[in-house]
């Protein structure tokens, strides 16, 4: 285990059977997990549900967590293939306009309406995207952009990653295409 | 739309919070978990002993069957003329079982 990664002490904590250990790793990281699983459903109920799945998971496995990567590149990794396995089971969600979650992000006046309808169109329609190219999409910005630890968390070569988000963000452009300011609203409801 | 604004749009999501109770929550199935009875596992002693029994079982009746081989035939002598309509007996009682497999399929299959 690398001796500069923060979650080094809680991990030992929890392996050693301290919950209070665990309970650390779930306050450091349940901001991380839902916000994740958000965006692979765009539901709150569905995106707490999953994460609660995400850290029950790492509580069961974390036995077999060697150390050998970071521990956040382990969990995103669970907390991915978690997502993937629970929409490939059950479908996505039906996606549906939160009134709530639409302003509640508004961050200043000259943020519109319907510029944040816009974007907010955009991001479900990454969720349309082929798997391959929506988990690239996804895992690429929700690491900001840090290519490296995106591809050690989908276990793919960087280069792979590459072709992968060049061809993922063709495609979402072409579908978004449609998409101008005062088109927004039309295309929420098509989404 | 242009690829920067793809890029700007997906760069600038805000994440979604969680509930104020959620690690409330995951640490109450952590210990729920926790305090449920283990998981029964498989019984590999117990199978290993009975396919160690059946083998014994299995070897003993070869045994026994070869000793017996001169009694054996000596019992099925009077069923020697059937050997030259061995063939077609073989075929009707194929026939028959499988006619009473369809009749009692259905009735198999409904008690399910």
């Amino acid at each position: 285990m690398p001796q500069t990664d923060p979650d080094a002490e809680f991990v030992a904590r929890a392996m050693a059977g301290d919950p209070a250990g665990f309970e650390a790793i779930v306050e450091r990281w349940q901001h991380r997990i839902v916000g994740l699983a958000w965006r692979f459903c765009r539901d709150r109920a569905t995106a707490e549900d999953l994460a609660q799945e995400v850290f029950l998971k790492a509580y069961r496995s974390l036995g077999s967590f060697r150390g050998d990567s970071a521990f956040s590149t382990w969990l995103i990794s669970i907390a991915v293939n978690t997502c993937r396995s629970r929409l490939r089971a059950e479908g996505q969600p039906l996606l549906s306009l939160d009134p709530e979650r639409l302003f509640a992000t508004a961050r200043s006046p000259l943020c519109s309406i319907e510029e944040h309808q816009r974007a907010e169109a955009v991001r479900r329609a990454v969720l349309t995207l082929p798997e391959r190219y929506r988990d690239a999409i996804l895992v690429y910005y929700f690491e900001e952009k840090d290519l490296a630890e995106s591809a050690r968390v989908l276990g793919v070569a960087e280069g792979t990653l590459k072709a992968q988000l060049h061809r993922g963000r063709e495609l979402l452009r072409r579908r978004c295409a449609s998409l101008d300011p005062l088109a927004a609203g039309a295309s929420m409801e098509e989404l | 739309m242009t690829p920067d604004d793809l890029d700007r749009i997906l760069s600038s999501e805000d994440d979604l919070a969680p509930s104020s109770g959620f690690a409330r929550n995951v640490m109450a199935a952590v210990r729920r978990r926790d305090a449920a009875p283990p998981a029964l596992r498989f019984p590999w002693l117990r199978f290993a002993a009975g396919v160690a029994a059946s083998g014994v079982m299995a070897a003993a009746g070869t045994v026994l069957l070869l000793r017996s081989a001169p009694a054996l035939a000596a019992m099925t002598a009077p069923l020697a003329p059937l050997a030259t309509v061995a063939p077609e007996l073989g075929w009707a009682a194929a026939a028959a079982i499988l006619s009473l497999g369809l009749a009692f399929a259905p009735r198999l299959l409904a008690r399910r």
